[in-house]
């Protein structure tokens, strides 16, 4: 059952980003794309501990996207547990809205301002000491792209969360191979990226980050591992969910599209979303 | 005073009082040390944090501290938590305006002879630049430790611009400063000196050697935001000399030069710094100064060209 909740809520949650990207006309539908199943996952699998309404909660989990640009995936999600007003999602982009295609804190729910690549972890390691050492149990998910590993300060943290134990903070890495100019290993090789993370002390774990099952059991182990921080790579495809734009780095930015095409789309996410109990 | 009382120990002292009893105080070091540190690590192991040779890691992690309700210190030489993690300053502390205190040690060339790479001659410009921060130069103990309580008391973003070495006393307490950002050091007449920092002593020098023309001479310790009483003070002068151990370029006479043009203030102003390149000579800090354009005779020079060309 909980398999088919998740479906449904993945469907509701590309065709409500697809609405506020294609209304707006601006944002990264691809990087946003990539990330469904596993926001759905962690916040709707029973992961991410959160009190609804309340984001300013102080022993609630901490998410940070540090791509920023694909910030955008926690806006539906929070207005849907009551952290932010759901009229904001009509007004995405717009000068009368809060929500933005890079999120910052002045947004409710909103644990730290991204968009620069190479902070998220860093943050992450400071929310992840603070939790431990105030005695929160806080646990702290950070969203890297995998384009963000070549960020040197992205090291620095990772040498620092391993050294200093945070087993309360878990790397999810988005792998869908594709950064602007194309596949990361033909730009700039990356790989082998598992045992990177392995050798700087972190536990790891690799799924299909569009299974939900590979998901929930990778977030269910996190707090039964090794004792240090955790990366789950996920392995994932660009623009997932909608064919245009799949695995096709064009549409890592909003690229435009007739009016035909637009109601095309939307009306197969509608469907798919019906179509599921 | 005692030489041996350097700006980092006098401000670590201060803070490691208030850590003591302030839980939530976090001093974070990029491998930089100093005795009065010792005794934080000693006595306040989890209040102190290694952040390995990592400064733009540690500007990143004092964001995600701060935001837990930490009230955070970073520290490490100066060029290195300057301009090294300068995008870290502005996107992770900046932008999400958050209180963290950046001691950066060994401004100028103070650092000599290790050469450009350890100097730090453009942080003025740079920090200044980055919106909503405050930055701070200390001239000698007292000012270091006014520096140190405002932090405590007032926390905000800020950059304290530390000598690397001991400088002789400018205060002989701290309420000699007051509250206004700059004090009058000297007070003259016709010319006024601005200065901060270790080339306060060297303006200080070069005004008593002009006993002719009997300038002013103004220690601004806070550089930005620029108290607008200054700016107001220096329309009673005939001209500005202002003295800075950087580059010109966007420095401390150009933060003079932008307060004075907003409110439409004209009077000559003679910019006195470091000219536009990189020191790799041997020879110490005074010697760079003294055959760079700072020397105390320098600065009297500008000051008595200056009286004579304002007064025509």
């Amino acid at each position: 059952m909980a398999e088919i909740s998740l479906d449904k809520k993945a469907a509701w949650l590309r065709r409500v980003i697809f609405e506020m990207l294609s209304k707006a006309e601006q944002g990264h539908p691809g990087s946003v794309l990539s990330l469904v199943e596993i926001m759905v996952t962690l916040f709707y699998g029973g992961i991410f501990r959160y009190k609804a309404g309340n984001p300013e909660d102080p022993g609630r989990d901490r998410v940070i996207i540090s791509k920023g640009h694909a910030a955008m995936i926690l806006y539906p999600i929070f207005a849907d547990i009551g952290f932010l007003d759901k009229d904001e999602l009509g007004l995405f982009g717009t000068p009368e809205g809060i929500l933005r295609i890079f999120s910052n804190t002045s947004i409710p729910g909103i644990d730290a301002t991204s968009g620069s690549l190479g902070h998220g972890l860093g943050i992450g390691a400071g929310y992840a000491m603070a939790a431990k050492y105030d005695g929160q149990p806080s646990r702290v998910f950070v969203v890297l792209s995998e384009g963000e590993m070549y960020e040197g300060s992205t090291w620095e943290s990772a040498l620092f969360a391993s050294h200093r134990e945070l087993d309360n903070l878990v790397v999810i890495l988005d792998r869908n191979r594709n950064i602007i100019l194309g596949d990361t290993e033909e730009s700039l090789r990356l790989e082998p990226i598992e045992e990177k993370w392995q050798s700087f002390g972190f536990d790891v774990v690799s799924v299909d980050g569009h299974s939900f099952s590979e998901l929930e059991e990778a977030f269910e182990n996190i707090d039964n591992l090794n004792g240090g921080p955790v990366a789950i790579v996920a392995n994932t495809v660009k623009g997932k969910g909608i064919a245009l734009m799949e695995d096709d780095a064009s549409w890592h930015y909003w690229q435009g599209m007739d009016t035909a095409t637009r109601e095309m789309i939307q009306s197969q996410l509608q469907a798919v979303e019906e179509a599921i109990q | 005073m005692n030489k041996e009382s350097f700006q980092r120990d006098i401000f670590i002292e201060e803070i490691f009082q208030a850590a003591r009893i302030d839980r939530n105080i976090f001093f974070i070091s990029a491998d930089f040390g100093a005795p009065a540190l010792d005794d934080f690590r000693a006595q306040l192991p989890e209040q102190f944090v290694h952040s390995g040779i990592s400064e733009q890691h540690m500007i990143d992690m004092a964001a995600g501290l701060t935001l837990s309700g930490k009230k955070v210190y970073v520290y490490a030489m100066a060029p290195f938590i300057t301009l090294r993690c300068l995008e870290q300053t502005k996107t992770s502390l900046a932008l999400m305006d958050l209180p963290v205190t950046i001691l950066a040690v060994g401004v100028g060339l103070g650092y000599a002879d290790a050469g450009p790479t350890h100097y730090n001659t453009e942080d003025i410009a740079c920090m200044r630049s980055i919106v909503g921060l405050e930055v701070w130069s200390p001239c000698d103990e007292a000012s270091t430790r006014m520096m140190a309580k405002k932090t405590i008391l007032e926390p905000a973003l800020r950059v304290i611009r530390m000598e690397r070495h001991a400088l002789p006393a400018v205060y002989r307490s701290e309420e000699d400063m007051g509250q206004g950002g700059y004090t009058k050091i000297q007070n003259g007449s016709g010319i006024c000196v601005l200065s901060c920092g270790h080339m306060l002593h060297r303006a200080l020098e070069a005004a008593d050697r002009c006993t002719d023309v009997n300038p002013s001479v103004v220690d601004v310790f806070r550089i930005k935001p620029l108290k607008q009483e200054l700016v107001d003070e220096l329309s009673t002068y005939q001209g500005v000399v202002t003295v800075e151990e950087q580059c010109l370029s966007g420095g401390f006479g150009s933060a003079i030069l932008e307060g004075m043009a907003d409110v439409g203030l004209q009077r000559p102003v003679r910019r006195l710094g470091l000219p536009e390149r990189y020191f790799f000579e041997n020879g110490g800090r005074d010697y760079l100064l003294d055959n760079f354009g700072l020397a105390v005779s320098d600065i009297a020079e500008a000051i008595s060209d200056l009286a004579i060309n304002a007064a025509k």
